[in-house]
């Protein structure tokens, strides 16, 4: 499944993302940030933080530099990302 | 696994197929009032011409926002042209810092991701829509679409070819000129949209290194993403996007047109427009950064250096800075 969503998300990084040039508010950009998330985090944590991140992403947001957070074992740890 | 995902795709689609429905029928009446026929290819490519109209014109706010979040990028110019210097040679760095500087400073010349994420499920949902009414007819109807219309849309003849076939499924002629013809015309809206950025919006420095690289590969990337579309989607689904490309185009002859990037050929048009008109001319502060470097760098050299009285008997006057000892430079 992570292998199946990583391959999607080069995929689109590869033929979609070019069409639009950078429109990312952040670094990295979003689908560098969900690329990374899945093949550090896995297939679920991955997505639910790059969901997460594209929900950040928009016209409000200030943006800047947002790296995907470490992989941590403990659950409370993990999930403060601010 | 795959059935659980199938079933949470059926609940984020089925709004939007109401949603991209009820836009494309609202303009579908709107045509057949003024005359036009129901069946006729020509009003429902028009209604999906609408359609586009509406999603992007729904999208203004953002690209409103993204134009003042934009705009306090010539205050912070000075700034980047000294990340450039420091990081140019190191694109991630760069990128990175650059992102840094837009963070502390509240400004963002990007548009974010939301404009896209918005408009790529109703890109698919229209897609859907039609391949669903020419495969199924009355029984694919989707959304606020009744089966006459499913099966009206996928009969529609428009230009001589079919808006609900495609390239590889049809076997009439027209259609694959058509789907042709279309894939030109979004080759080429994306290559002017591209090359009058570039040209135009863009600092000379940005033009050369690893962006440009990026650049000239897009040019060729960029047409095969097109054909290979192109011949799998239905002709509706072309128009839709090259609707889009065109608008795309429109929206950012305006920006550059209207709010240049400093430091650009864009820039100087505007001043020089401005100036015939006799309006109040903005300095360019890339321009004014870079007068006010040289002319701190003229200062510097003018500086007397430190000399004891010995060291300067040596040296036979002051006029020598260069034998100054290294501590004091």
């Amino acid at each position: 499944m992570t292998w199946i969503l990583a391959r999607l998300l080069r995929a689109y990084r590869v033929i979609i993302s070019p069409l639009y040039g950078q429109v990312c508010r952040y670094y990295p950009s979003c689908s560098a940030y969900a690329l990374e998330a899945v093949e550090t985090h896995g297939a679920l944590r991955g997505t639910w933080l790059a969901a997460r991140r594209l929900l950040r992403c928009h016209p409000w947001a200030t943006g800047g530099v947002d790296p995907v957070p470490p992989a941590v074992h403990r659950r409370g740890e993990a999930c403060s990302t601010s | 696994m795959f059935d659980f995902l199938g079933s949470i795709g059926g609940a984020i689609m089925t709004p939007l197929y109401y949603f991209v429905s009820a836009i494309m029928l609202a303009w579908h009446w709107l045509f057949e009032q003024i005359g036009m026929d129901s069946g006729s290819g020509w009003t429902w490519a028009l209604s999906i011409v609408g359609l586009t109209v509406t999603v992007r014109a729904m999208l203004i706010p953002l690209f409103v926002k993204q134009i003042k979040s934009s705009r306090n990028m010539q205050l912070i110019q000075p700034q980047l042209q000294e990340l450039r210097k420091k990081y140019g040679h190191d694109r991630e760095r760069f990128a990175q810092e650059q992102m840094k500087l837009f963070q502390e400073t509240g400004t963002n010349p990007f548009s974010s991701c939301m404009p896209l994420l918005l408009q790529m499920p109703i890109f698919f949902a229209l897609f859907r829509m039609i391949e669903r009414a020419s495969r199924l007819g009355a029984e694919g109807a989707k959304g606020f679409l009744s089966g006459d219309q499913a099966e009206s849309l996928r009969d529609a003849e428009w230009l001589g070819g079919r808006i609900a076939d495609t390239f590889i499924s049809s076997e009439h002629l027209e259609t694959k000129i058509i789907a042709m013809a279309m894939v030109i015309i979004m080759c080429a809206t994306q290559f002017l949209t591209q090359k009058q950025l570039m040209a135009k919006n863009m600092p000379p420095e940005a033009l050369n290194g690893p962006f440009a690289q990026q650049q000239k590969l897009l040019l060729y990337v960029l047409p095969i993403v097109f054909a290979v579309s192109g011949v799998a989607f239905p002709l509706g689904v072309l128009v839709y996007w090259t609707t889009s490309n065109l608008w795309t185009m429109g929206q950012q002859f305006w920006v550059i047109r209207n709010n240049p990037a400093p430091g650009t050929p864009a820039f100087k048009a505007k001043q020089e427009r401005d100036r015939a008109k006799g309006k109040i001319v903005a300095e360019d502060p890339v321009e004014q950064a870079k007068a006010q470097q040289a002319e701190a760098e003229r200062i510097k050299r003018q500086q007397p250096k430190r000399m004891t009285r010995e060291q300067r008997r040596k040296s036979g006057g002051a006029s020598k800075p260069k034998q100054s000892p290294k501590e004091d430079s």
